[in-house]
């Protein structure tokens, strides 16, 4: 098996784990986790991609971007976890439907 | 120099929108002479721009990208519909000065008039099918937000919004087909589309007509997107004359009579459109009788009138459509503003409780009349010319069926007229107060217009030589002046029109003994009065699309793992068709 394809098997469990733990958590900060997992796992495929079509110049340099972008999210995921917690006095994100049609 | 005057034409009415706004409230009487300023500025512009007329592009924006060059192209079209736009909306604007006398809110009144009367102008003189659908949905905001003016009356701020929809309705047709045309001749110019059409496959050419013709029926309120239009007579009677008679109501028509050289090809295109102007005619002239409310009866007999411009165009006749568009621009404005006027004195909207008024007010009597006069067909007024115009090219070109329909609407349109001008002004007075005649602005306003009503059709052979020169596309041929006048006159078809037009005065004068009709056949008085039944059908759509809405609110659970899920099957279902495509 060629590296190759063994860094395309950690993009898939990467965002398998990731897009499981979304679908199976209730609490924001996992939610938030789960994220970061998912977003790895891009990342691990934006460079894996540019490797292989020889533009590995662009495919890092999306995934420094990428990398900036996901820690705002983590940033601002985390701040709203604090706020929910003080305003509603819970982290289920079932407690979060107010807005539901 | 054409391209200043085009900038000129759209920009004066904006500048002065922006200049009205930041006036502000405080000082009405600044705000009054520059919304007069600007917008009579604008209508010169306008005016001065018919001496550069060109088939060219004289103005070209840049805007990179999939959007194309934004153009503008002052052919014949488009500067006689710019000038009827800035001219009618100067007047409407000079007229106001009256009429929104001492009115709270000025600022938002003006601003929003002239921001229209620009768009209207851009709509007009754009070259790009885009562009032509941005100036377009402008227009419809500004009509909204005229119509709601007075936003604590519920009914205004319905009849806005009733506006808004349908007339969006017919935009999505317009957008779906600006986008198919761009999709298959990766251009949005208008010329483009005109000169390549052939390249179009049928199917596709079908969708881009139907869709424009939908377009155009919303936004000019024919059958069976009419009903907006009587809803819309909540807004202050300037906006009524300057928006639903006189300029964004034409540019319905005017889409059709643009594109005419591209769909006429169209298995049946030209049959639906003969087909919406008739039916529209017919029953809005039968609505129009039976209305009580002055600007209602209005209302229809302008969705009448719009019905005599489509079915022109269904039959060929672009020259003759575009003739009475001018023609009942005028005469239109003229009605709608000296009922206005009659409004402002008496304070209501209903015709019974009017009578006799003409005592109190002979001058917007006089010029009530002449518009009347001008809306039946009688000669020599405008509407005379026009109408006999369109008809003799209906005999010529159109259907029998077709024909017979819109001679017996000219009927129509000399009975509901006079039993208008009767109401009003004549008769027995039904109110004790005294009523004061028209102020001296509103005197001003309607005194040109009803100079014009009378005096516009001696344009015809200028008229017909700036269209003739200036579309390549639309093969027009008009006869000398001299000689299209000497037609109409002669023509078999203006003696049964005359006719026709008699019987529908006979008919009224005959009233008492003719009385037993109406009690024969109540059925039609309870229809016309019920809209025919249009208005129960806007509200089972409505209702309808509300019913969906609330049914689709189940699948917003608002719960985080559902969302997710929904994400997952996307991507499956994505990935799936990418494997299988």
């Amino acid at each position: 098996m060629s590296a190759l394809n063994w860094v395309t098997l950690g993009v898939l469990g990467l965002l398998g784990a990731g897009l499981y733990g979304l679908l199976i958590t209730r609490n924001l900060i996992k939610v938030v986790i789960a994220l970061q997992i998912l977003v790895k796992g891009a990342l691990l495929a934006l460079v894996a991609a540019g490797q292989a079509s020889g533009q590995i110049n662009l495919g890092q340099s999306l995934a420094v971007t990428v990398i900036v972008a996901d820690t705002v999210v983590a940033v601002v995921g985390l701040a709203l976890a604090v706020q929910v917690k003080r305003l509603v006095g819970t982290l289920d994100v079932k407690a979060l439907s107010n807005l539901r049609g | 120099m054409a391209d200043v005057l085009i900038i000129m034409t759209m920009g004066l009415p904006w500048l002065g929108a922006l200049a009205v706004w930041l006036t502000g409230d405080r000082r009405p009487q600044v705000q009054h002479r520059l919304a007069v300023g600007f917008a009579l500025a604008a209508a010169l512009a306008a005016l001065l721009l018919i001496g550069s007329t060109s088939s060219a592009v004289e103005l070209r924006i840049a805007v990179g990208g999939a959007f194309g060059d934004f153009t503008f192209v002052p052919d014949g079209l488009g500067v006689f519909l710019a000038a009827v736009a800035t001219v009618v909306g100067g007047l409407a604007v000079i007229f106001s000065v009256d009429y929104m006398h001492g009115e709270a809110q000025l600022g938002r009144y003006y601003t929003l008039v002239l921001l229209f009367i620009g768009a209207m102008a851009g709509l007009a003189l754009s070259g790009s099918l885009l562009l032509l659908f941005i100036f377009w949905e402008i227009t419809a905001l500004c009509s909204y937000a005229l119509i709601s003016f007075y936003n604590d009356d519920p009914k205004a701020v319905a009849g806005g919004i009733k506006a808004l929809i349908i007339t969006q309705v017919g935009g999505v047709g317009m957008l779906a087909g600006a986008l198919v045309a761009y999709v298959y001749l990766g251009d949005y110019q208008i010329s483009t589309l005109l000169s390549r059409h052939q390249e179009l496959p049928s199917g596709v050419l079908a969708v881009l007509a139907f869709g424009f013709l939908a377009a155009a029926a919303a936004k000019s309120a024919q059958v069976p997107f009419h009903t907006w239009l009587p809803g819309a007579m909540e807004a202050p009677t300037p906006v009524s004359a300057l928006i639903h008679a006189a300029t964004m109501v034409n540019a319905g028509v005017y889409l059709l009579a643009r594109f005419y050289p591209v769909f006429e090809g169209v298995s049946g295109w030209t049959t639906a459109v003969v087909v919406v102007g008739v039916v529209s005619a017919l029953l809005a002239a039968l609505m129009a009788l039976f209305a009580t409310d002055l600007k209602a009866a209005l209302a229809y007999s302008t969705i009448s009138q719009l019905g005599y411009m489509v079915y022109a165009v269904g039959v060929g006749a672009v020259f003759a459509s575009q003739f009475h568009l001018l023609s009942h621009a005028v005469f239109k404005a003229l009605l709608f503003l000296s009922a206005g006027a009659v409004i402002h004195a008496v304070g209501t909207r209903d015709m019974r409780q009017m009578g006799g008024l003409g005592r109190q007010m002979p001058f917007n009597r006089a010029v009530f009349i002449v518009g009347a006069l001008a809306l039946a067909g009688l000669p020599v007024l405008n509407g005379f010319w026009s109408k006999e115009l369109i008809l003799e090219h209906g005999l010529h070109d159109g259907p029998a069926w077709a024909y017979g329909g819109m001679l017996a609407g000219a009927g129509l349109t000399a009975l509901y007229t006079f039993r208008m001008v009767w109401l009003v002004f004549f008769g027995k007075s039904r109110r004790r107060d005294h009523v004061h005649d028209a102020g001296l602005m509103m005197r001003v306003a309607t005194g040109a217009l009803a100079v014009g009503t009378a005096t516009t059709w001696l344009l015809v052979g200028a008229f017909g030589d700036l269209l003739e020169d200036s579309l390549p596309f639309h093969s027009l041929h008009v006869e000398p002046a001299g000689a299209l006048l000497e037609e109409i006159v002669t023509a078999p078809a203006t003696l049964v029109a005359l006719l026709v037009v008699a019987l529908g005065l006979l008919a009224w004068w005959f009233r008492d003994r003719l009385a037993w009709i109406g009690e024969a056949v109540p059925q039609v008085g309870q229809a016309a009065a019920a809209d025919f039944g249009f208005n129960w059908l806007n509200r089972q759509i409505v209702d309808g699309t509300a019913r969906t809405a609330e049914a689709l609110r189940t699948t917003q659970t608002g719960y985080l793992n559902w969302n997710v899920l929904g994400i997952v099957a996307g991507f499956v279902v994505v990935l799936v068709v990418l494997a299988v495509g």
